[in-house]
């Protein structure tokens, strides 16, 4: 290597220049590109666009500069003529690149209102100007920024299969690209079947890779949740082309094989009875789990493919597991310290999907140590990767043996757990909610470590959420934890509640939140008489909301619970009873009384409820029982429960036993 | 009891089966030759081979000559051969800008789809500037085009490293990764372009010929196990050579 002082002085002044070079040279390129002369412009969008072409860093500094409109400019001052076919070529292929996987560039490029021009391209006769105008097309409308594809004017139509007809390959594709990209709607699904596009995209399926690629990710898009769709694909040529998307699985192109799978996915999701076959269905699962392995995108999506695949379907988790999908999955995450977000979202949600309904993948998946790979991904910075760690803890925590062997309950889990209670993203707010409301009911030790760490004041914020399902999460988990609790754990709670901000939940707008606040509700004043006084704060403002709530004929879950808290409240004293009372029949009469409509509900557990309402009300040991049951009995409500007394629930039909058994002791005797 | 009697006769069979093997069959040249005689081969799946052969490697003139001469069809447009020859050949003589800019003319989304071929081919010419001698626009190179990529990617990173190590040694004979200098590298950068070029032309990047030569092999390989017969020992002639008895 030469280091003598002659190369010194030459490579001190090469320094010189070239580190004022580049940017020399950048500013240069720009004045080149809006030269007149055609030579030096072709020169410049050369330089350009092979600077930029696999150069993300490139496509940044030149965006900033400006040159994508400098380029536009160039394109849109070249005519049809032949020979502006170079400038034509060179900078729709120099577009094209700052479209390419680069979102900042496509919005550059659409700025720069060169998309009409491009179209253009597509009807020039130079076979390579139509390439490169068709290339940049496909290339913008792979973001999710492409202008909207209006398929219902039939114009429009028409250009799609003029393109869709082309024998060149790139129109083809930028034809099932725009279908890929821009059909969203069923409306715009039914138009294009009915134009015969199912007909046109198979005929793709027999070409070239790229045009088979292309037809598979369009075919995916127009059956999506189309059962009219899926069976007109399935109908053509008597599911020849089912068969020929099947075959697909097995290309030796990983891409091939992906979106194959991901098609029959959808049509899977859709319309499940085309795949009576057993083979089928675990030939396309063992073939995701092998696409796992792929180092590029195709990894990536396979992973979120699965998660789709195998959501709510008991069969096909089970397919999975015994495909040994837990360990494999596992074994990705605990070997690839560099994951995409998006592979990462997909593994956990997958393992979640896994772990929502089989008891066997909850233990197989804890007995593999995975702990530690939870809580890195609960602290990845991706909101999306976070929130599908959540809910694959919420579900393995769904497995009663290991929550109660104390395996969610360590410090080292819980401490990210709420700390994640303060993300900005409801998403994963409401996810890990999910996850906290299934440990919290972990018994196996007297200390909580979720309480240790602040974790009922930052539950008792979210409970005051804007978003109405993590509200809803909020009290979900304050109820799971307040279940069974003692004094102690109940003080906490209500030392920093107000009865006002309660009462506005038991009344919010939602009906799940009213349903969870009032489960919360008749927690804690479940147990020993002392907590029943914490509905009687503030005049007894909470158990007068609750009252009303019960008075507007709510929905059966609502009611079930508010019955319960009334239940538990006329468990106490003679004063609690007698407040209970009031609330069953308040001054204002006429209407009619609700428990009458609960007993006559057709839901079991309504029933229940308000039947253990009347036993706490009418049980002997109390003074004021005899008083509260001649009101019950002139409301026509001991009446209803002898008609009841064969009720179709047994639990029903004991309870009543027991008040008719109370009844008698006052001296009923029918 | 009528089971069991099967199982044993089906026992004793195996034994006589087990005696056989040791001793292989024999097959003699003349024996060979004329079971080889009764395969039926069409002359158009030969002419395919060989085109295909010369289509993929890219040998444009024998491929023309070829179709001239027997009238098989190349499966692809011989003038996208010679494209792809062309880049192949700038990697060859370690010309890699050259060949990055016809790569670009050909199909410009293969390298902005393909970040490790274009990340190799930055490399190729990073190389190249080291080999040239030229220090400075070697490092400001590996500064500009090089580092980015190594931020994007670990393994580009690790090769990165390696490369520039190369100008840390006054003498190339010391370096630990002096094969990178070595013309086979400027090879195997070659060969990943005309693979990704192939591919982007929906061809398979790998001809046929091989491929039957392997089965060649390994089917002579399970056949050693049962008998004993003529082997194509070198596959450049195809001669038949007598078993060694």
């Amino acid at each position: 290597m030469p280091t003598t002082t002659t190369s010194a002085a030459s490579s001190s002044s090469s320094t010189a220049s070239a580190s004022g070079n580049n940017s020399n040279r950048q500013a240069d390129v720009f004045s080149r590109l809006a030269s007149s002369d055609p030579e030096v412009k072709l020169k410049a969008l050369r330089e350009v666009k092979n600077q930029i072409i696999g150069n993300r860093t490139k496509k940044l500094s030149f965006l900033k500069l400006g040159a994508v409109p400098a380029i536009a400019s160039a394109l849109a001052d070249a005519d049809d003529s032949e020979k502006c076919n170079n400038i034509l070529v060179q900078s729709a292929a120099a577009l094209g690149s700052f479209a390419c996987g680069f979102e900042a560039g496509v919005q550059a490029v659409l700025d720069a209102g060169v998309f009409p021009r491009l179209l253009r391209l597509l009807t020039n006769p130079d076979e390579k100007v139509v390439d490169a105008g068709a290339r940049s097309l496909r290339m913008i409308f792979q973001s999710n920024q492409a202008p909207k594809y209006d398929f219902l004017q039939e114009k429009n139509m028409e250009f799609l299969f003029s393109l869709l007809n082309s024998e060149n390959e790139n129109v083809s594709g930028l034809g099932a690209s725009i279908i890929a990209h821009a059909c969203g709607t069923s409306v715009e699904q039914r138009v294009l079947c009915e134009a015969g596009v199912l007909e046109k995209l198979v005929i793709l399926l027999d070409g070239s890779l790229s045009q088979r690629e292309a037809c598979l990710e369009s075919l995916a898009t127009v059956l999506k949740n189309n059962p009219e769709a899926v069976s007109d694909f399935v109908g053509l040529e008597s599911g020849r082309h089912l068969n020929s998307v099947t075959e697909l699985t097995k290309d030796r192109y990983p891409r091939t094989r992906l979106l194959s799978c991901l098609c029959l996915v959808v049509i899977y999701n859709t319309s499940p009875s085309y795949f009576v076959n057993m083979g089928t269905k675990s030939g396309l699962i063992t073939t995701l789990l092998e696409l796992l392995n792929d180092p590029g995108q195709s990894g990536d999506d396979a992973a979120l493919g699965l998660s789709c695949l195998i959501a709510g379907k008991e069969d096909l988790q089970k397919l999975a597991y015994e495909a040994n999908a837990i360990k494999n999955i596992v074994d990705i995450l605990k070997t690839d310290s560099e994951l995409q977000t998006k592979r990462l979202q997909g593994l956990f949600l997958s393992l979640a999907e896994l772990c929502s309904k089989l008891e066997d993948c909850r233990c197989s998946f804890v007995s593999l140590q995975v702990l530690d790979l939870l809580i890195n991904a609960l602290r990845h910075k991706d909101a999306d990767v976070k929130a599908a760690a959540c809910i694959c803890l919420r579900n393995a925590s769904r497995s009663v043996k290991n929550l109660s062997a104390g395996r969610f309950n360590s410090d080292h889990v819980m401490l990210p757990l709420v700390q994640l209670l303060h993300d900005p993203s409801s998403s994963v707010q409401v996810a890990v909610l999910g996850a906290l409301s299934n440990i919290v009911l972990d018994f196996s030790s007297p200390k909580s470590s979720f309480i240790e760490f602040g974790g009922i004041k930052q539950l008792i914020e979210l409970s005051k959420s804007m978003d109405p399902d993590a509200r809803c999460s909020a009290l979900r988990a304050l109820r799971n934890l307040m279940f069974l609790a003692d004094n102690k754990r109940k003080e906490l709670f209500i030392s920093d509640v107000n009865a006002q901000g309660f009462a506005c939940l038991i009344s919010d707008p939602e009906p799940p939140v009213q349903e969870q606040a009032l489960a919360l509700l008749r927690n804690l004043v479940d147990g020993c008489i002392s907590s029943i006084e914490f509905v009687f704060d503030e005049d007894g403002l909470i158990l007068d909301t609750v009252g009303r709530q019960l008075r507007k004929g709510p929905q059966a879950h609502m009611a079930i619970q508010g019955m319960y808290v009334l239940t538990n409240v006329a468990s106490g004293t003679e004063l609690h009873k007698e407040a209970v009372m009031q609330q069953l029949f308040p001054q204002a009469t006429g209407s009619e009384n609700f428990m009458l409509k609960f007993l006559q509900s057709d839901e079991s557990q309504l029933r229940s409820a308000t039947v253990w309402t009347i036993i706490n009300l009418i049980s002997p040991s109390s003074p004021g029982a005899y008083d509260r049951h001649v009101k019950l009995r002139s409301a026509g409500i001991i009446p209803q429960l002898k008609n009841m007394v064969n009720d179709a629930c047994l639990d029903v039909k004991i309870r009543i036993k027991t008040v008719l058994g109370q009844s008698m002791s006052f001296g009923d005797n029918y | 009891m009528s089971l069991f009697r099967i199982f044993v006769n089906q026992l004793e069979e195996d034994d006589e089966d087990m005696s056989q093997a040791t001793s292989k069959k024999v097959i003699t040249r003349e024996e060979w030759e004329k079971k080889l005689n009764a395969v039926k081969l069409r002359k158009e799946d030969m002419n395919t081979l060989v085109m295909n052969f010369l289509v993929t490697e890219g040998y444009v003139e024998a491929a023309e000559k070829f179709q001239r001469e027997s009238g098989t069809k190349p499966e692809i447009d011989l003038a996208t051969i010679t494209d792809r020859m062309a880049v192949k050949k700038a990697v060859q003589n370690g010309n890699v800008e050259d060949a990055i800019e016809k790569v670009n003319d050909l199909n410009p989304e293969i390298l902005d789809t393909n970040p490790e071929l274009f990340f190799h081919l930055q490399q190729q010419r990073l190389i190249e500037l080291i080999r040239q001698g030229r220090t400075e626009e070697a490092l400001e190179f590996a500064q500009e085009e090089l580092a980015p990529r190594g931020e994007e990617n670990q393994a580009f990173l690790e090769e990165l490293e390696k490369t520039v190590a190369l100008l840390v040694f006054e003498d190339a004979s010391t370096c630990p990764v002096k094969e990178l200098l070595d013309i086979s590298h400027r090879l195997k950068t070659a060969s990943e372009v005309n693979a990704a070029i192939l591919t982007s032309q929906s061809h398979e990047k790998d001809p046929k010929l091989p491929s039957l030569l392997k089965m060649l092999i390994w089917a002579q390989n399970q056949l050693d196990e049962k008998a004993v017969y003529p082997h194509i020992n070198d596959l450049s002639t195809g001669q038949l050579e007598d078993p060694s008895v």
